[in-house]
C-alpha cells in the first residue's frame, strides 16, 4: 500500500526570475539567418553566371 | 499579448528577408524575362517526327526572330536526337525539344539549361552560349532501362 501523506503537500509557488535570458537564443538564429542568406545569394549568383 | 522584442527582431529579419528574396525573383521573372522553360505549345508525340520542326532535328540559322538560331531535340528511349551538335560562341540560340514516347529530362550540366520533355508538350528556353566549351545533355528525368545511357553534348566552338 502506497505511503500516503503525513501532511497536506504545500504548494510551493513558482518563483519567476526577471524573464529568460534570449541573448543566446537570439546570436543562434541571426547566425542562422546569416548562413540562409549567404547560401541564398551564393546560389543566385551561380544562377546568374550560368548561362 | 506580449511580444519579446527579441521575437520582434527575428520577425522582422524574417520578414525582410522574404520581402527581399521574393522582389529578386519577382523582377527576375516578370521584368527581366527569367521564367521556367515551357512553351505550352502541344505536338501529338506520334507524329513528332513529321511534325516541324522536329521532322529536322539540330541546329539552324533562323532570320526575323529575337534568337540567331534555334536548336531542335527529339528525346526518345533512350537517346537524342542530335547526338551531338556544334553551336558558335555567343550565339543566342532556342532550345526546342519534346518527347516521342515518356517524360524525360533534358539537362546542359553547369548550365541553366534544364526541362522537362513530356510527350505531348514542347518545351523551349532561349539562352547566350557565351562560353566555349563540351557540355554533356543528359537525362535526369528516370525514363526507363536505359535511362542512365541517355545523353547528348553540345560544344560551344569559336
Amino acid at each position: 500500500m502506497a505511503k500516503t501523506e503525513l501532511q497536506e503537500k504545500t504548494n510551493t509557488k513558482i518563483e519567476t526570475d526577471e524573464g529568460s535570458n534570449l541573448k543566446g537564443t537570439l546570436a543562434s538564429v541571426f547566425l542562422l539567418g546569416a548562413f540562409l542568406i549567404v547560401t541564398w545569394v551564393g546560389v543566385y549568383y551561380l544562377y546568374l553566371d550560368r548561362f | 499579448m506580449h511580444m519579446h522584442k527579441f521575437e520582434k527582431a527575428w520577425l522582422g529579419f524574417g520578414i525582410g528577408a522574404l520581402l527581399v528574396f521574393l522582389t529578386v525573383i519577382g523582377v527576375s521573372a516578370f521584368y527581366l524575362g527569367n521564367q521556367p522553360p515551357s512553351c505550352l505549345a502541344t505536338i501529338d508525340p506520334e507524329k513528332v517526327d513529321t511534325t516541324a520542326p522536329f521532322n529536322e532535328p539540330g541546329l539552324k540559322k533562323v532570320e526575323g526572330k529575337e534568337w540567331d538560331y534555334e536548336l531542335v531535340f527529339v528525346a526518345s528511349a533512350f537517346n537524342y536526337n542530335p547526338g551531338e551538335v556544334k553551336v558558335p560562341l555567343g550565339a543566342k540560340v532556342k532550345v526546342m525539344a519534346t518527347s516521342k514516347d515518356v517524360v524525360h529530362g533534358f539537362e546542359v550540366a553547369g548550365t541553366n539549361i534544364n526541362m522537362m520533355l513530356e510527350p505531348g508538350y514542347i518545351s523551349e528556353l532561349v539562352t547566350t552560349f557565351d562560353k566555349p566549351g563540351e557540355y554533356l545533355i543528359l537525362c535526369n528525368e528516370y525514363c526507363g532501362i536505359g535511362h542512365h545511357m541517355m545523353s547528348s553534348k553540345i560544344e560551344v566552338v569559336e
